[in-house]
């Protein structure tokens, strides 16, 4: 379920939260939303890459075959053209839409990370004294949203990067080792590691989104 | 007369362990399909780490990523770890249902032993020409308590030994659930729910002409 930006309520210590802190709250909504929606497409990613590597295998499959009865009839040393095959050439279609909504995501990360930043920049400018300013909510200091931002940050660039290759390279691929670990690779996602999740999780529970 | 009594006795304990062993026989149906999704999974996942194992990384269109055979490994490795729990759930209920047929039939077992004085030898082995003996009966419950143990361990064997160092086992290892389970026919449990059943039957239809 998508978690809703409610400013102000919920949180344990302020009833009215100041405007940095409401909008690092809201971050964390995005985030869990942004994070969602990734995983959908990666899902339906992935149905279209098993579609593809599916057809390419069955279309390996005749080609063998039709080799075989060339072979057999020895009629000189004309190979049949390669056919046009539409379904294959619409799912390859349909992976560049997802890669495209994934990549919207990705930027929309970026610009959740980049704001944190400015949050840290705008409350050091205000402490510039020296004096170490108190935490918006439970025990975060400010710049820990913008370390964690930072760090799922860079795991769905390097993941984003790794599935820019995938969709490049994925019908163009004759081997079948090669097949199998581009759509174990899209599934898995190993750039994004297990510790997103617990992250995702320790900023909702800090900004009230989650109860203890 | 005391062997009537006590033989009605042994017909309702019959009954209420035929009831508890047809109920626990569609538990245990149900855990051992629950059992073949996930072998299925990790025989698809085996396959896919064996790809990742054969792949010359250096010089496929994934060299550029330097960290990825290691974090894909990582990955598929976790997955495992999650079927392996999965199976150790339905190891679980399967471990659930043995020992409650073992118990249903203990007690079945036990009536019988302290009215085996009063029942007397002969009426304990006198069969009709459509009904088993009570002794049938009695025998064929052990048959099913040890149906359920020994299968119960083969299982425990079979799971305890799944591991991401042999891949190859692990990619067969839908074939050989299939075939260890072939060896066991249930037949033994539909059996003795027959002789049960008519072992009861044939005791009310005595006792409503004894009646009347």
């Amino acid at each position: 379920m998508p978690l809703s930006k409610s400013p102000g309520d919920g949180t344990p210590r302020r009833p009215v939260l100041p405007v940095s802190a409401r909008k690092i709250k809201d971050n964390a909504a995005d985030w869990h939303n942004l994070m969602m929606k990734w995983e959908r497409l990666n899902n339906n990613g992935f149905t279209t890459a098993n579609k593809i590597v599916n057809m390419k295998i069955s279309e390996q499959f005749q080609d063998n075959k039709m080799e075989i009865a060339c072979d057999n009839n020895a009629t000189g040393s004309e190979k049949p053209a390669p056919k046009y095959n539409e379904e294959l050439d619409n799912c390859c279609e349909e992976l560049l839409e997802t890669l495209k909504h994934m990549t919207k995501i990705q930027l929309k990360m970026e610009k959740l990370t980049s704001t944190a930043k400015a949050i840290c920049d705008l409350e050091a400018f205000h402490h510039r004294a020296g004096n170490c300013p108190a935490p918006f909510f439970h025990t975060w200091p400010t710049p820990y949203f913008y370390e964690v931002s930072l760090k799922l940050s860079e795991m769905y660039r390097k993941e984003l990067q790794l599935k820019q290759t995938i969709v490049q390279e994925i019908a163009h691929s004759a081997d079948q080792d090669l097949m199998m670990v581009y759509l174990s690779s899209w599934l898995y996602q190993p750039y994004i590691e297990n510790s997103s999740k617990l992250l995702l999780e320790a900023m909702l529970l800090e900004t009230g989104h989650r109860q203890c | 007369m005391a062997p009537a009594a006590a033989l009605s006795a042994m017909a309702a304990a019959l009954e209420a362990c035929s009831a508890a062993v047809a109920r626990q026989a569609a538990a245990w149906r149900q855990a051992l399909a629950g059992c073949s999704p996930p072998l299925d999974s990790l025989a698809g996942l085996a396959a896919q780490m064996r790809a990742a194992e054969r792949l010359p990384w250096g010089s496929s269109p994934l060299a550029a990523f330097g960290d990825l055979p290691e974090r894909l490994w990582r990955k598929q490795r976790g997955a495992a770890e999650a079927l392996l729990e999965q199976l150790g759930s339905r190891r679980a209920e399967l471990r659930a249902v043995r020992d409650a047929v073992g118990a249903a039939v203990a007690s079945a077992l036990r009536l019988y032993e302290e009215r085996a004085a009063e029942l007397g030898l002969e009426a304990a082995l006198r069969r009709g020409p459509r009904c088993p003996s009570l002794a049938d009966a009695l025998e064929g419950l052990q048959d099913v308590e040890r149906h359920y143990r020994h299968l119960y361990l083969e299982i425990q064997l079979f799971l305890l030994r799944i591991s991401c160092d042999s891949l190859a086992d692990m990619e067969t290892l839908p074939q050989a659930w299939g075939k260890m389970l072939e060896r066991y026919k249930e037949d033994v449990v539909e059996d003795t729910l027959l002789k049960i059943s008519l072992f009861v039957d044939n005791h009310q239809e005595l006792c409503s002409s004894e009646g009347s």
